[in-house]
């Protein structure tokens, strides 16, 4: 009986269909637009926390008490070396880093700025977060008073590959010192504090300008995904301040956030108004074959076998509708995921917020399922009232009825 | 056909209700989101205006692009006597930027030291309005230094505290003094805040060797609608190749830029919102037609034209998205207007975003009646747009065949 009962929803489903096409056009044209958006934000939040966590923090950085609201070398890790080593052997860690960072003044010959110096080991560093993958121009090179410069700075001092420069600051003794630079190269991170000020030099060099010992290090960034990790890094070393990716980047938590909540609407709205479109079809098509409906019910057919024939109805027009649009969804994802949205002349503006000119999306399963759930749901939803009207019916008025 | 139209309107009850919800809603939606977001982004234009910037502002060629004391304007009264003559201008003063290195005691920092005409610069920025402890600078301070409370902070000084200055003078020379803090301001702008400082001018010229020279000179327009217009007539009266006059436009190009591209995500949004009610006005538009088919078959049958059909159409879709507008329209230009004189507060936005320049909690919404009739006018567009596939359904039936239709 219900091979009989689908057989005829099928060819229900396309009795009217012009109709029963706009319905699926509408679905998918709405669920690809909202998967295409969806992956693009993400993909957007997700390059700028995957840069940050490279460039920067890591999943968990330790810092000296205080260091992070003073920004004094005189807040320093001692013996960071050790504890490098240390934090390396614990499980769940994958990389980790020692950073030195002071901030001073970088000038040319004829502009300056304020600027933030941090040197680094380029070897840690390309195992922590593939520095060499930030690299816009030049060759990623530390040696011989080389120096890879951030994108906004660069532009900012109007500098470029070979450019020489003067940093100058104060060191462990409070005198200003000052060190010429070359630049090698430029880099652009997206980490919009880095970009816009950072200069990166060997750690071995910068130890020595300002004074402080190789041993030493004001950042110990540590790359591992394992949940615990931070507790017990916390517990561990409790005289410093550590600290998760998201404790030191709040406005990207805040991002993530704000980006659940805005496609969580998005989809509510979205699906509202999918359902209204799919009712008033499943609507108007029950009350066109309201006779037919009466004369099945009139010769014998249960009112069970009819529901079950209208749900599925509307369940194949909503199942159509979605096979379209995660087809249409997935084309647009995989072009916005290998291929991005170039937004190239806006270059300046996305640099200066952070953002690549090319801005890639990302995919998740759970848009697909999340999605056929939703779509599932408002076609059943969308039949329950015209059901009721239907269960209302008194098959002789409704034969004897006028069309 | 006006009649007919109405008549078929309240006829049709659940079509007509839908079409009017939906519209109502896409309207609503569309005006209030582009308000708020161009309010935010005028707030912030607006901010940077206020904070330093000027609506217009004079260079030496080659000063922004390449800098370097070789590209200050050398003779800046010649420049600001001509700019006397320019009608529009509200204010005018002339500034000399430099960067060098202060210190206190134990704290050293890099900073933006300007020398500015304390007066003059009242009128222009709000940076003598941005006062926090100690007191503004006025034309008879010496060595006094007006500092960003994120520079006072960082190099631990206190109003009263003495603090060296080491740079470079516009000879090329070094230039070194001990100036001392006469007050701190907060404009709400972290990089600002945390890095500018100010010394009145007619010392710190003595110390950069920098008389009648100047990094720039910045304007002040009485309407900043107006602000092409004085620019053109700046340039006209300079008549000199060696120097630039650009507006806010170019010379916060970056954040104009970066608004169109927040505006571009924006309208991605909205559209998706826009694209699906669209549809959904125009299944039940189309499941209306359809269902009339027969009606429009004995219509045509009498001589109803296809021009005769389209009007009716037109006529129910216009009564419909008309009616919707009369609720939506005042409703979305009251919250517009409200928010935008009461404007929304979201505590430790402003701290939160401070990398990208936001230095205001507040978040007021743009009131502007051409926005909201551009809006309108998009919505009834569309409106209109979901009209045009049930028509020509109707019009694929022959008279004959649409009056047989079951």
């Amino acid at each position: 009986m219900y091979k009989l009962i689908l057989k005829m929803a099928w060819k229900n489903s396309f009795t009217r269909p012009a109709r029963t096409l706009l319905v699926i056009t509408m679905i998918a044209v709405s669920m690809s637009m909202m998967l295409a958006i969806q992956g693009l934000y993400d993909g957007m939040v997700k390059n700028m926390v995957d840069k940050n966590k490279r460039s920067d923090s890591g999943d968990v950085s330790l810092y000296a008490k205080d260091y992070r609201v003073e920004k004094d070398i005189k807040y320093i890790i001692k013996d960071a070396v050790k504890m490098k080593e240390d934090i390396e052997k614990l499980e769940g860690v994958e990389a980790v880093v020692l950073r030195v960072m002071a901030d001073g003044l970088l000038s040319t010959a004829r502009k300056s700025s304020f600027a933030s110096v941090y040197g680094i080991d380029l070897k840690a560093e390309e195992e922590f977060g593939e520095f060499s993958g930030f690299l816009k121009e030049g060759e990623i090179n530390l040696d011989k008073r080389g120096a890879v410069i951030g994108i906004e700075l660069a532009k900012t001092l109007k500098v470029g590959i070979g450019s020489k420069l003067v940093f100058s600051t104060q060191d462990t003794l409070g005198n200003i010192n000052s060190i010429a630079l070359k630049i090698k190269a430029i880099v652009q991170t997206t980490n919009i504090l880095l970009d816009s000020n950072a200069i990166f030099v060997d750690i071995a060099l910068l130890h020595k300008f300002l004074g402080t010992s190789p041993l030493d290090a004001t950042q110990i960034a540590v790359m591992g995904e394992d949940k615990n990790l931070v507790k017990l890094l916390k517990a561990k070393y409790s005289n410093l301040d550590v600290k998760s990716f998201l404790e030191l980047q709040p406005m990207i938590k805040q991002m993530q956030e704000m980006m659940v909540i805005f496609n969580s609407i998005t989809f509510f709205i979205v699906m509202s108004v999918v359902f209204i479109g799919i009712f008033g079809v499943v609507y108007v098509s029950i009350l066109d074959r309201i006779r037919e409906f009466g004369i099945v019910l009139g010769i014998g057919m249960q009112y069970k076998y009819i529901k079950a024939q209208i749900f599925l109805e509307s369940v194949i027009v909503g199942l159509l509708g979605y096979i379209s649009g995660a087809l249409l969804g997935a084309i647009l994802l995989v072009y916005l995921r290998d291929y991005g949205l170039d937004l190239s002349s806006f270059s300046d503006a996305l640099e200066m917020w952070g953002y690549e000119a090319i801005i890639t999306g990302t995919i998740k399963v759970s848009y697909f399922t999340t999605t056929f759930v939703a779509i599932l749901a408002a076609s059943v939803l969308s039949v329950l009232i015209p059901i009721r009207k239907i269960k209302k019916l008194n098959p002789i008025d409704v034969i004897k009825a006028e069309k | 056909m006006f009649n007919f139209a109405l008549k078929n309107i309240l006829f049709y009850k659940g079509r007509s209700i839908t079409t009017f919800i939906l519209t109502f809603v896409s309207a609503m939606l569309f005006v209030v989101f582009v308000s708020w977001q161009d309010g935010s982004h005028n707030s912030m234009l607006e901010n940077s205006l206020k904070i330093y910037t000027g609506a217009i502002e004079i260079y030496h060629k080659d000063y922004r692009d390449v800098g370097g004391n070789e590209y200050l304007i050398r003779d800046a009264k010649s420049i600001t006597d001509k700019l006397l003559h320019v009608k529009g201008i509200e204010a005018f003063t002339t500034r000399y930027e430099t960067y060098g290195l202060l210190s206190s005691k134990e704290h050293s920092g890099a900073s933006m030291i300007a020398g500015i005409e304390p007066d003059k610069e009242k009128l222009l920025s709000s940076i003598a309005q941005a006062l926090r402890e100690g007191e503004f600078l006025d034309e008879t301070n010496g060595n006094c230094l007006y500092m960003g409370s994120g520079l006072v902070k960082k190099l631990k000084l206190h109003v009263g505290d003495e603090v060296s200055f080491v740079g470079g003078a516009s000879d090329d020379s070094f230039a070194a003094d001990i100036f001392k803090v006469c007050g701190t301001f907060k404009t709400g702008s972290f990089e600002f805040d945390s890095s500018a400082s100010f010394v009145n001018r007619s010392y710190f010229d003595e110390l950069m060797y920098a008389k009648n020279m100047a990094s720039y000179i910045t304007i002040k327009v009485e309407n900043l609608d107006d602000v092409d217009r004085v620019n053109s007539e700046i340039i006209k009266i300079l008549d000199d190749e060696n120097l630039e006059s650009l507006t806010w436009k170019t010379l916060m190009k970056t954040m104009v830029e970066a608004m169109e591209v927040d505006n571009i995500f924006g309208y991605i949004s909205l559209s998706l919102f826009l694209v699906v009610i669209f549809f959904v006005i125009m299944i039940y538009g189309f499941i209306n037609v359809s269902s009339r088919i027969k009606e429009f078959g004995v219509l045509k049958c009498i001589g109803l034209s296809k021009q005769n059909i389209f009007l009716l159409l037109f006529y129910e879709i216009f009564i419909l998205s008309s009616a919707a507008f009369v609720i939506a329209v005042p409703l979305a230009s009251y919250i517009c207007y409200y928010y935008s004189i009461n404007p929304i507060v979201i505590e430790g936005i402003a701290e939160m975003y401070k990398d990208y320049g936001i230095v205001s909690d507040e978040i007021p919404f743009n009131f502007d009646m051409y926005t909201i009739s551009w809006n309108i006018g998009l919505i009834y567009l569309l409106n209109f747009l979901s009209i045009l596939y049930p028509y020509m359904y109707i019009n694929s039936f022959g008279p004959i065949e649409a009056s047989r239709h079951v």
